[in-house]
């Protein structure tokens, strides 16, 4: 079943993320890289940058808790060694964006305050619903939860947010780059571990199939939040020339300019291919989409 | 077929176009099998006869020799593991295999 991690240990991944695209690194950017004046000063983007950011911190707390949880839940020495090296690659991402956190002027005393009052309550509502299956030491519930629906859809978003970030913010964008190298393994193990669980145990996918419906509603909701909060690209561009920014070229994901789309464009965007690639994902690995139930 | 190609198993031995790669800048895996990966651009990207998009993680993988219908192949950023088929615009594509 673990047939796939036969090409995966420690060694691999010490040169691929440390010795590789990670090397060299702060915090997960360049030395000497900052973020940009207008984010710092200016009132609205400040505020829109720490929202975005407590949201990554308590992704990843979240997915740090039950990539930890999983290893002594995993039926199999290949799982669990794979899931110490995503526990160290959850824990770089919740300190790097914590750092952010840091960097935007949230004081180390007002950490947890900060992240309840921005956090996006569909959010913390997932994490509490996945960390309750891995408390269960329910593996495959874990690893569809984190690997399959947080990861699969998260990996996405955060290559939609390194396009916007690219040339307008390259320390947020480096941070983003590394994290999305990291989940490429994790998204892996995920398709590739329940892949061939279903594959081998063609009885599980009703399992399978009532866990995702279960599951992905609070995900879904967060994303669809994210994209009604903060400010709208108009009032982003009169800020900008307000505070005398060059506007460089904007951003360009799947054919959108990103800084220029209204939010309707982007949960647009998002839609057709968050939840389009979720499905093909899903029907990759022998599972039918079912609608989420909301709670 | 040289060690590291992610071609690891053709379907057929027939003579095959060869391709010297080149490093891309593809820094996820270690460096001595970067060169049989590049970053995609998206869906205008248009793919060489040794490359192929691993649907998982979105990275094309390349090989030293042209890619065949029936070919297995394996990507190193994710760890899957697919098989060559031709999709309904008769484009080589990958098809997971676990």
């Amino acid at each position: 079943m673990t047939d796939f991690l036969k090409g995966y240990d420690i060694q691999y991944w010490l040169e691929s993320a440390p010795q590789g695209y990670l090397e060299g690194t702060e915090y997960g950017h360049q030395p000497g890289e900052q973020e940009p004046p207008v984010v710092l000063q200016n009132e609205v983007l400040h505020e829109q940058a720490i929202r975005s950011t407590v949201q990554l911190v308590l992704g990843e707390r979240c997915a740090l808790a039950a990539s930890s949880g999983l290893i002594n839940a995993a039926p199999d020495e290949a799982s669990k060694r794979f899931l110490a090296t995503q526990t160290l690659d959850e824990a770089r991402h919740v300190e790097v964006f914590t750092h952010r956190l840091h960097d935007l002027g949230v004081k180390k005393s007002e950490l947890e305050s900060t992240l309840k009052e921005y956090g996006n309550p569909n959010l913390v509502k997932f994490a509490e619903l996945l960390l309750e299956k891995v408390d269960k030491k329910d593996f495959v519930a874990g690893v569809v939860g984190q690997n399959v629906i947080l990861e699969g859809m998260a990996f996405r978003v955060f290559e939609m947010l390194h396009a916007a970030n690219e040339s307008a913010n390259p320390k947020f964008a480096h941070i983003l780059s590394g994290t999305i190298a990291d989940e490429r393994r994790h998204v892996g193990f995920g398709e590739n571990r329940i892949g061939s669980l279903v594959r081998e145990n063609p009885d599980r996918k009703p399992d399978i199939e009532r866990l995702q419906k279960e599951m992905s509603y609070y995900m879904l909701a967060t994303f669809g939040d994210a994209f009604r909060q903060g400010p709208s690209p108009e009032e982003v561009d009169q800020i900008l020339e307000k505070e005398g920014v060059k506007r460089e070229k904007p951003g360009e994901w799947q054919g959108v300019k990103l800084g220029q789309a209204t939010p309707e464009e982007l949960e647009g965007v998002l839609g057709d291919t968050i939840l389009k690639e979720f499905k093909l994902r899903l029907g990759r690995i022998g599972i039918e989409y079912q609608t989420p139930i909301q709670p | 077929m040289s060690a590291g190609d992610p071609l690891t198993a053709p379907q057929d031995e027939g003579p095959r176009r060869r391709f010297e790669l080149d490093d891309r800048g593809f820094d996820e895996v270690p460096r001595k099998y970067r060169k049989y990966y590049r970053r995609w651009q998206g869906p205008d990207d248009e793919l060489a006869p040794n490359e192929v998009l691993c649907p998982v993680c979105k990275v094309v993988v390349r090989s030293a020799r042209e890619l065949r219908v029936g070919d297995r192949i394996y990507c190193m950023a994710c760890m899957t593991r697919m098989r060559i088929v031709r999709d309904d615009q008769g484009r080589l594509v990958g098809e997971c295999e676990y």
